[in-house]
């Protein structure tokens, strides 16, 4: 049999798993899963969930298991282009991915079907949609059931949209800690006192706690008292989840709402040359997968999508997310996600093992990395040497273009104004003898009314 | 009553036993809510089909 790798996040689920042979994806279906996966199709939900995008669609591989001992199926899922985390999404986006886990679990209920999960984790964007990437998340449903998922739901998404919502945006960071979502004793802890006069909030998250807590060791019964748990109170508990993320909002406060880029110091001559010639240069190289470093509301981003990449655009601002996210929504715009990444920081390697979410870097390299005006908040705000940024530039990807931007200008003046200057070497001749020993310079380019430098950098 | 195979996730016993008590109690809602729409029908009312729900209100 040839070579198959599981994949390391997925474990929790016996019925199933995915994993790699010869660089392609597939999933294993076991077959205690039989009835839930033949149900699935048969109902005809597998295609109404595809056909509205809410699904990842997959074909029926003719492979041989991983496990032939418990095998029913192997299929093979279409591979999502870059693969994201709740906590590097913003508010809409996490609200968008709570939506679609209750949408599709009420077009479940009519195929007396009910999602086993809900995880924020088995949400991905495919086309710049939220979409289920499990198809084995699926169970049977039967009246007088409850839905296992409550809790993860409340957890995953309603616990940390309410954060944000109502406490403070940068909130979803608790994801980051709590692997399996949000613990609602937390939650209500932090949220204000208002969110009690709020029915939705004060049920799934503050009685919810509590319940939690006084039930603790309570010897439950997996069985609600008969004629309780009906279909109606079912439907009735989804669609009140439903309306309690529905009525949560976050706007961005203190950002200028379409005009984030009256804030730099360049002018319209300079700017225009940058995008052209990210634009150029994006198209001479075709790339599959380009990553934009620092990418604010996407402008740039854009310019590398329409060279043909699938483009994430990651910025530290969760209001230039939110945006460009809101953009991208009312565009339809299909190879753009964009991700809140803080890249002094970003995202490691997180849960069981550390290999349940891979990190940042372990998720390329890109083909294309744009890091445009980003350089001096790494290099000054954040002491990077140089050389250790072209070490890290040159991981993460196999071309770069990079904007030197040089201690004469005035957000340069503006960093340096209140501290010392303990960059000597942070000069445009110092740039490119630290990025030499990594990078050999294609294209350099000093950009119009402008003291900016864009380069085109490959790998060496 | 019997459920089908049991969870591989654990529901949790506060969470089961609360989700019960509020869905009961939302039960009622939609339940009125079918009967009000079978009423409006009735008297010549449209009849909003629940499929078209869900389409409006995907995200």
């Amino acid at each position: 049999m040839p070579d198959s790798e599981q994949l390391a996040a997925s474990f929790r689920d016996p019925s199933g798993f995915l994993f790699t042979r010869a660089g392609v994806l597939l999933r294993q279906v076991n077959r205690s899963y039989a009835d839930e996966y033949t149900r699935l199709h048969e109902s005809g939900l597998y295609d109404k969930l595809v056909k509205a995008g809410l699904l990842i669609p997959h074909v029926e591989a003719d492979q041989p298991p991983a496990q032939a001992e418990s095998a029913f199926r192997v299929i093979q899922p279409e591979r999502v282009a870059f693969i994201s985390y709740p906590y590097e999404w913003s508010f809409s986006q996490l609200k968008d991915a709570a939506l679609a886990t209750l949408s599709i679990q009420k077009r479940a209920l009519k195929a007396d079907m009910s999602l086993k999960d809900a995880s924020a984790y088995n949400i991905q964007f495919v086309r710049g949609k939220a979409t289920l990437i499990d198809t084995l998340s699926f169970g049977l449903y039967k009246e007088g059931q409850p839905w296992d998922a409550y809790r993860q739901f409340c957890q995953h998404f309603l616990a940390p949209l309410a954060l944000m919502a109502r406490v403070d945006v940068r909130l979803n960071q608790l994801l980051r800690i709590y692997i399996d979502g949000v613990p609602l004793d937390l939650a209500s802890r932090l949220l204000p006192f208002s969110t009690r006069l709020d029915f939705g909030l004060l049920t799934h998250i503050h009685v919810h706690a509590s319940a939690q807590t006084r039930y603790a060791d309570a010897d439950v019964k997996r069985e609600a008292p008969k004629g309780q748990m009906t279909r109606n109170a079912f439907l009735g508990l989804i669609e009140s989840l439903e309306g309690t993320v529905r009525k949560l909002e976050w706007k961005p406060a203190g950002t200028e709402w379409g005009n984030y880029y009256g804030i730099t110091n360049y002018t319209d001559a300079a700017f225009e040359h940058k995008k052209q010639l990210v634009g150029e240069w994006a198209a001479r190289v075709q790339p599959a997968l380009a990553w934009d470093l620092g990418a604010n509301n996407g402008v740039f981003s854009r310019q590398a999508a329409a060279a043909g990449a699938y483009t994430v655009a990651f910025d530290v601002d969760p209001a230039a997310v939110e945006q460009n996210y809101r953009q991208i929504k009312a565009e339809k715009e299909q190879t753009l996600l964009p991700l809140v990444l803080d890249l002094t920081n970003p995202s490691p390697a997180l849960g069981w093992a550390n290999r349940e979410r891979d990190s940042f870097t372990q998720r390329g390299p890109a083909d294309l990395i744009l890091a445009l005006a980003v350089i001096h908040h790494l290099a000054i705000s954040n002491n990077v040497p140089l050389p250790q940024l072209a070490d890290f530039f040159a991981e993460a990807g196999k071309r770069l273009i990079i904007e030197f931007v040089p201690k004469s200008d005035s957000q340069v003046k503006k960093l340096l104004a209140t501290r010392l200057d303990i960059f000597p070497t942070y000069t445009l001749e110092g740039f490119e003898a630290a990025f030499a020993p990594r990078f050999r310079i294609l294209e350099k380019i000093n950009l119009r009314e402008s003291e900016r430098t864009l380069y085109f950098l490959e790998v060496r | 009553m019997n459920f089908s195979p049991l969870p591989y996730l654990d529901p949790g016993s506060g969470s089961f036993i609360l989700q019960i008590v509020i869905a009961s109690l939302l039960g009622l809602g939609i339940a009125l809510r079918a009967s009000w729409s079978r009423i409006k029908t009735l008297f010549g009312g449209k009849a909003k089909t629940e499929d078209q729900d869900d389409e409006t209100k995907d995200a």
